[in-house]
């Protein structure tokens, strides 16, 4: 395992147990799903790059433009969450409980 | 070269510690612009000059400023940052979980490379990168065309998420 | 909505899953998926109700966690065996992880928590979209990459899938719910039989998809959502509440229904496997479902609500829901046990 491998996976790691374990606001959630994206955009770039497949420096791009899409629809139900339950708080989305 | 891209590996890990330890939006945001920048140091570290430009502008640029926007909208009187109680000790058995794992695999380690893209750059006139991400104008031209159309998908779906009918406490439209 | 707007979700949502399909690369494949999670999330709050925008949040934070440990694990193994195809995920991390994944994604037992909350926020038409079109895209990545997967994993994904939808159905009201958890104990049979026989595993999933559709639509024309609405079906339709018990119990699998047969299939092929602890629990636990299924059928069949409904027969009025997918789904999910010999031969 490279130095760069371990940062990278220790990375998304973080932002996957951050994601899972507490959260609080719905931002910090996304906030963190941002954070794994990073993390898998530097981890894509550093592949192209350390394996010189040059070609496949597009890879990145295209997953900048999908966190980009990601990200925006999570702001949208952000919004829609604020509105609806009138708070951003994970604990109020209790509608649907068994 | 060597020691400033293990810096900034470090400040990669630490800055996802930051977002992922549950301070408030606020801090997370700042968490995820120093670990954005030291992305950024790690690309130009391995040679994609061009990548981490990207990166810089597009992300540094565009959408951390959206966040920041939203985490101010969502703003708290007494934020907690992360020396307050209930968030310290998530950074600390995060930091401690990092560098225990790291000492599972220590002697592990091999050093593939800090070998930097541009091994041939004799014989090239642009960087690796630059003529990579080039390639998504002439053969990767499908794949632009389904991140133009998913781009465009997305701003249907949050005009159909954002506007809307007279539900829910707070409408203003 | 607006019809245009209402059109491009649609064909997005059609070509996500083509995408994911016609993939032979991690990344392409995890674009599709997200197409598909993108092009839904607007069907979802449709309505925007505090549930219904409740659900789409729900829905959209597992899928999104879903599909970015999806690309992860094909990074790693990308990074550690240097290839990006779908068929050739070796790396026993990477395979753990994308098992996981998918599974999160799918909504299989450990992983299942979010399905009959989403499913309870839905209307109808767009539970019935969730729990059959949103279900092909996952299957294929699984399919694929199933030679490589641990058996012991699948195994237990099955196992707990079906114990779980089994016993967690046991206690619900909500139809939309009864329905998640016979969704999650269809997608353990489906699982527990794809280390042995995949095409047993598409046979589930299309037996499944008919059946279920045919329980949803049902559903959708006699507007219930709740069991004691069931009871009342029957001035709805009369006749439909009578086909719609035996739709109910080919969900639960009972011989002379289509039900029967990939639960037939599937207990054979694990007997042949020589499996029989395993073979017994799964028919076991299709007992828990069918108390579930027998439930809604003596609502439906064999009570009458204490109400003055049947006053007022409904089903003199003329309905505007169009009946031809319900009676289509109803009559494949009802007779299609003597097609089994031709479906087996088409299959292998």
């Amino acid at each position: 395992m490279t130095p760069v491998h371990f940062s990278f996976s220790s990375a998304f790691i973080l932002g996957l147990m951050g994601l899972a374990f507490h959260r609080t606001h719905l931002l910090s959630a996304l906030l963190c799903l941002e954070g794994m994206m990073l993390s898998l955009f530097i981890a894509l770039s550093l592949w192209s790059l350390q394996l010189e497949a040059t070609g496949y420096s597009a890879a990145p791009m295209l997953l900048l433009a999908f966190s980009a899409c990601e990200a925006s629809a999570g702001l949208a139900l952000l919004v829609a969450t604020a509105r609806t339950h009138g708070t951003d708080r994970l604990q109020n989305l209790n509608l649907l409980q068994c | 070269m060597t020691y400033l891209v293990s810096l900034f590996l470090f400040g990669l890990v630490v800055g996802l510690v930051a977002v992922a330890s549950n301070p408030a939006p606020y801090f997370a945001a700042l968490g995820l612009v120093v670990a954005a920048g030291v992305g950024c140091g790690v690309l130009i570290g391995h040679g994609g000059l061009f990548l981490s430009l990207v990166l810089f502008l597009i992300y540094l640029g565009g959408m951390l400023v959206v966040f920041a926007y939203s985490a101010a909208l969502a703003a708290e009187p007494f934020p907690e940052s992360w020396v307050d109680r209930s968030v310290i000790w998530y950074v600390l058995v995060y930091l401690i979980g990092v560098v225990a794992v790291a000492g599972l695999f220590w002697g592990g380690w091999y050093e593939s490379s800090w070998v930097v893209v541009d091994g041939l750059k004799g014989f090239f006139v642009l960087r690796g990168d630059v003529s990579g991400v080039a390639l998504m104008y002439s053969f990767g031209g499908g794949m632009l065309v389904v991140c133009a159309w998913v781009l465009l998908l997305t701003l249907f779906v949050v005009l159909e998420l954002t506007r809307g009918l007279s539900r829910g406490a707070l409408r203003a439209v | 909505m607006n019809p245009y707007v209402l059109a491009i979700l649609i064909a997005s949502l059609g070509m996500g899953t083509t995408i994911t399909f016609a993939s032979s690369h991690w990344l392409l494949a995890w674009m599709g998926l997200e197409i598909n999670t993108l092009a839904i999330i607007p069907l979802m709050s449709k309505q925007h109700h505090p549930r219904a925008v409740e659900a789409t949040t729900k829905y959209f934070l597992t899928q999104a966690t879903a599909a970015a440990m999806i690309l992860f694990a094909s990074t790693t193994n990308a990074w550690v065996t240097g290839t990006w195809n779908i068929a050739q995920l070796s790396d026993p991390t990477a395979v753990a992880l994308i098992s996981i994944a998918l599974a999160l994604k799918m909504g299989l037992a450990p992983a299942h928590f979010w399905l009959p909350e989403v499913l309870q926020g839905l209307d109808l038409t767009t539970g019935l979209i969730l729990s059959t079109w949103q279900k092909l895209a996952p299957f294929a990545l699984i399919i694929q990459i199933s030679p490589n997967m641990h058996p012991a994993i699948l195994t237990a994904l099955g196992l707990c899938s079906t114990l779980v939808g089994g016993w967690g159905g046991l206690n619900q009201t909500q139809l939309r719910k009864i329905l998640a958890y016979s969704s999650i104990a269809h997608l353990g049979w489906m699982i527990i039989v794809l280390q042995f026989a995949p095409q047993l595993t598409l046979l589930t999933l299309a037996t499944y998809i008919v059946m279920t559709s045919a329980a949803f639509l049902t559903l959708k024309a006699s507007s219930s959502t709740k069991i004691n609405t069931l009871a009342t079906a029957w001035t709805k339709a009369p006749s439909l509440a009578a086909l719609a018990t035996l739709s109910l119990l080919s969900l639960g699998g009972l011989p002379p229904l289509t039900g029967f047969m990939p639960k037939w299939l599937i207990l054979q092929e694990l007997t042949k496997q020589s499996l029989p602890l395993t073979a017994t629990i799964m028919a076991l636990s299709a007992l828990l479902s069918l108390y579930f299924y027998l439930r809604l059928c003596y609502a439906m069949a064999l009570t009458i609500a204490p109400n003055v409904n049947n006053s007022s027969a409904p089903w003199q009025l003329l309905s505007t829901q169009s009946t031809l997918p319900l009676a289509l789904t109803t009559v494949a999910a009802l007779a299609l046990l003597p097609a089994t010999p031709a479906v087996l031969a088409m299959l292998t």
